[in-house]
């Protein structure tokens, strides 16, 4: 081989692992492009994928808290549904008890002795329903008996409209006592639930 | 060989280097924009399946919610009908005993 064949042979194989060289440092520069890439898009994609299930997560939460608060819901209704007819048949068998002059007497006698004593007047006004009216002179006879005389009564000839108990007032009206059964009833409502919920519901 | 032979066989060794050089560049920029492109489908077509995968597991969640909030309802509604039952069992006593409540009278 003479020495320019030598020569050139030399540039060729020159370019030749030039030329290797460029492709690969092209290749291993994609490869290393591809893996990174690679990783972004993973994280990426998990990204997508934890959103997703801290999504349904959450979609799930509200289902479960949206049923339980219907079902809380339902729940109370029922509950008052219930707690209002016992109050309703309370205050209906109050007011039938009315009729019963052995269980009735005696309660509308402490009611009107209490008024009385709360008025803390020498002369007090006692106002009753039409029923109870009929009933003044036996009711006058245990009062009388049970306050010693110490207070005068006057009983109102006009009847008051209520169910049952009395009203206590001083003989100008300016006082009043409302001891009515109706007011009763209002009177004691709070309590009456309080031990309606934990007869019924243990609460 | 004379001079001029010998010059003109060195430059067309050095034009058929550069040409070798020139062709492995293209190459090279080949690889690289098909890398790019490649990256760029792989992509896509990672976060479509994302995506579809995704989705999917909202509507699993959103059916494996539906049938926890129906049983926790229906467990719910059979606890409230004995409940139900029981204070109905009692109504009669409640009544007694808040009647008894208005009819005392506190001295």
């Amino acid at each position: 081989m003479s020495e320019t064949e030598k020569f050139t042979q030399d540039i060729l194989t020159n370019a030749r692992g030039k030329a290797e060289t460029i492709i690969r440092e092209a290749e291993s520069e994609t490869q290393r492009a591809s893996d990174e890439a690679k990783t972004a898009i993973s994280r990426e994609v998990d990204g997508i994928i934890r959103g997703a299930r801290a999504e349904a997560d959450a979609i799930k939460r509200r289902q479960i808290s949206e049923a339980r608060h219907r079902s809380k819901i339902r729940e109370q209704q029922e509950k008052d549904k219930i707690m209002q007819d016992v109050l309703d048949k309370s205050k209906k068998r109050t007011f039938e008890l009315a009729r019963d002059e052995s269980r009735y007497v005696p309660f509308l006698t402490n009611l009107i002795e209490k008024g009385v004593r709360e008025l803390g007047d020498k002369t007090a006004t006692i106002h009753l329903n039409e029923r109870d009216l009929r009933n003044v002179s036996s009711l006058e006879q245990k009062l009388n008996r049970n306050t010693s005389g110490q207070v005068k009564l006057e009983w109102s000839k006009e009847p008051i409209q209520s169910s049952g108990g009395a009203i206590i007032s001083t003989p100008d009206g300016k006082v009043r006592i409302i001891n009515t059964l109706d007011q009763r009833f209002e009177a004691l409502e709070s309590k009456l639930l309080i031990e309606a919920r934990k007869s019924l519901f243990g609460e | 060989m004379s001079g001029i032979e010998t010059v003109k066989v060195i430059v067309d060794a050095e034009r058929q280097a550069a040409k070798i050089v020139e062709d492995a560049m293209t190459q090279a920029a080949t690889i690289r924009k098909k890398i790019d492109s490649l990256i760029q489908e792989q992509r896509q077509q990672m976060l479509a399946d994302a995506k579809k995968e995704a989705a999917a597991i909202a509507a699993r969640a959103e059916e494996e919610g539906r049938l926890e909030a129906e049983s926790l309802e229906k467990e719910s509604a059979q606890m409230l009908q004995d409940l139900v039952a029981k204070a109905s069992a009692k109504k009669d006593a409640t009544v007694e005993k808040l009647v008894t409540i208005v009819m005392q009278v506190e001295k």
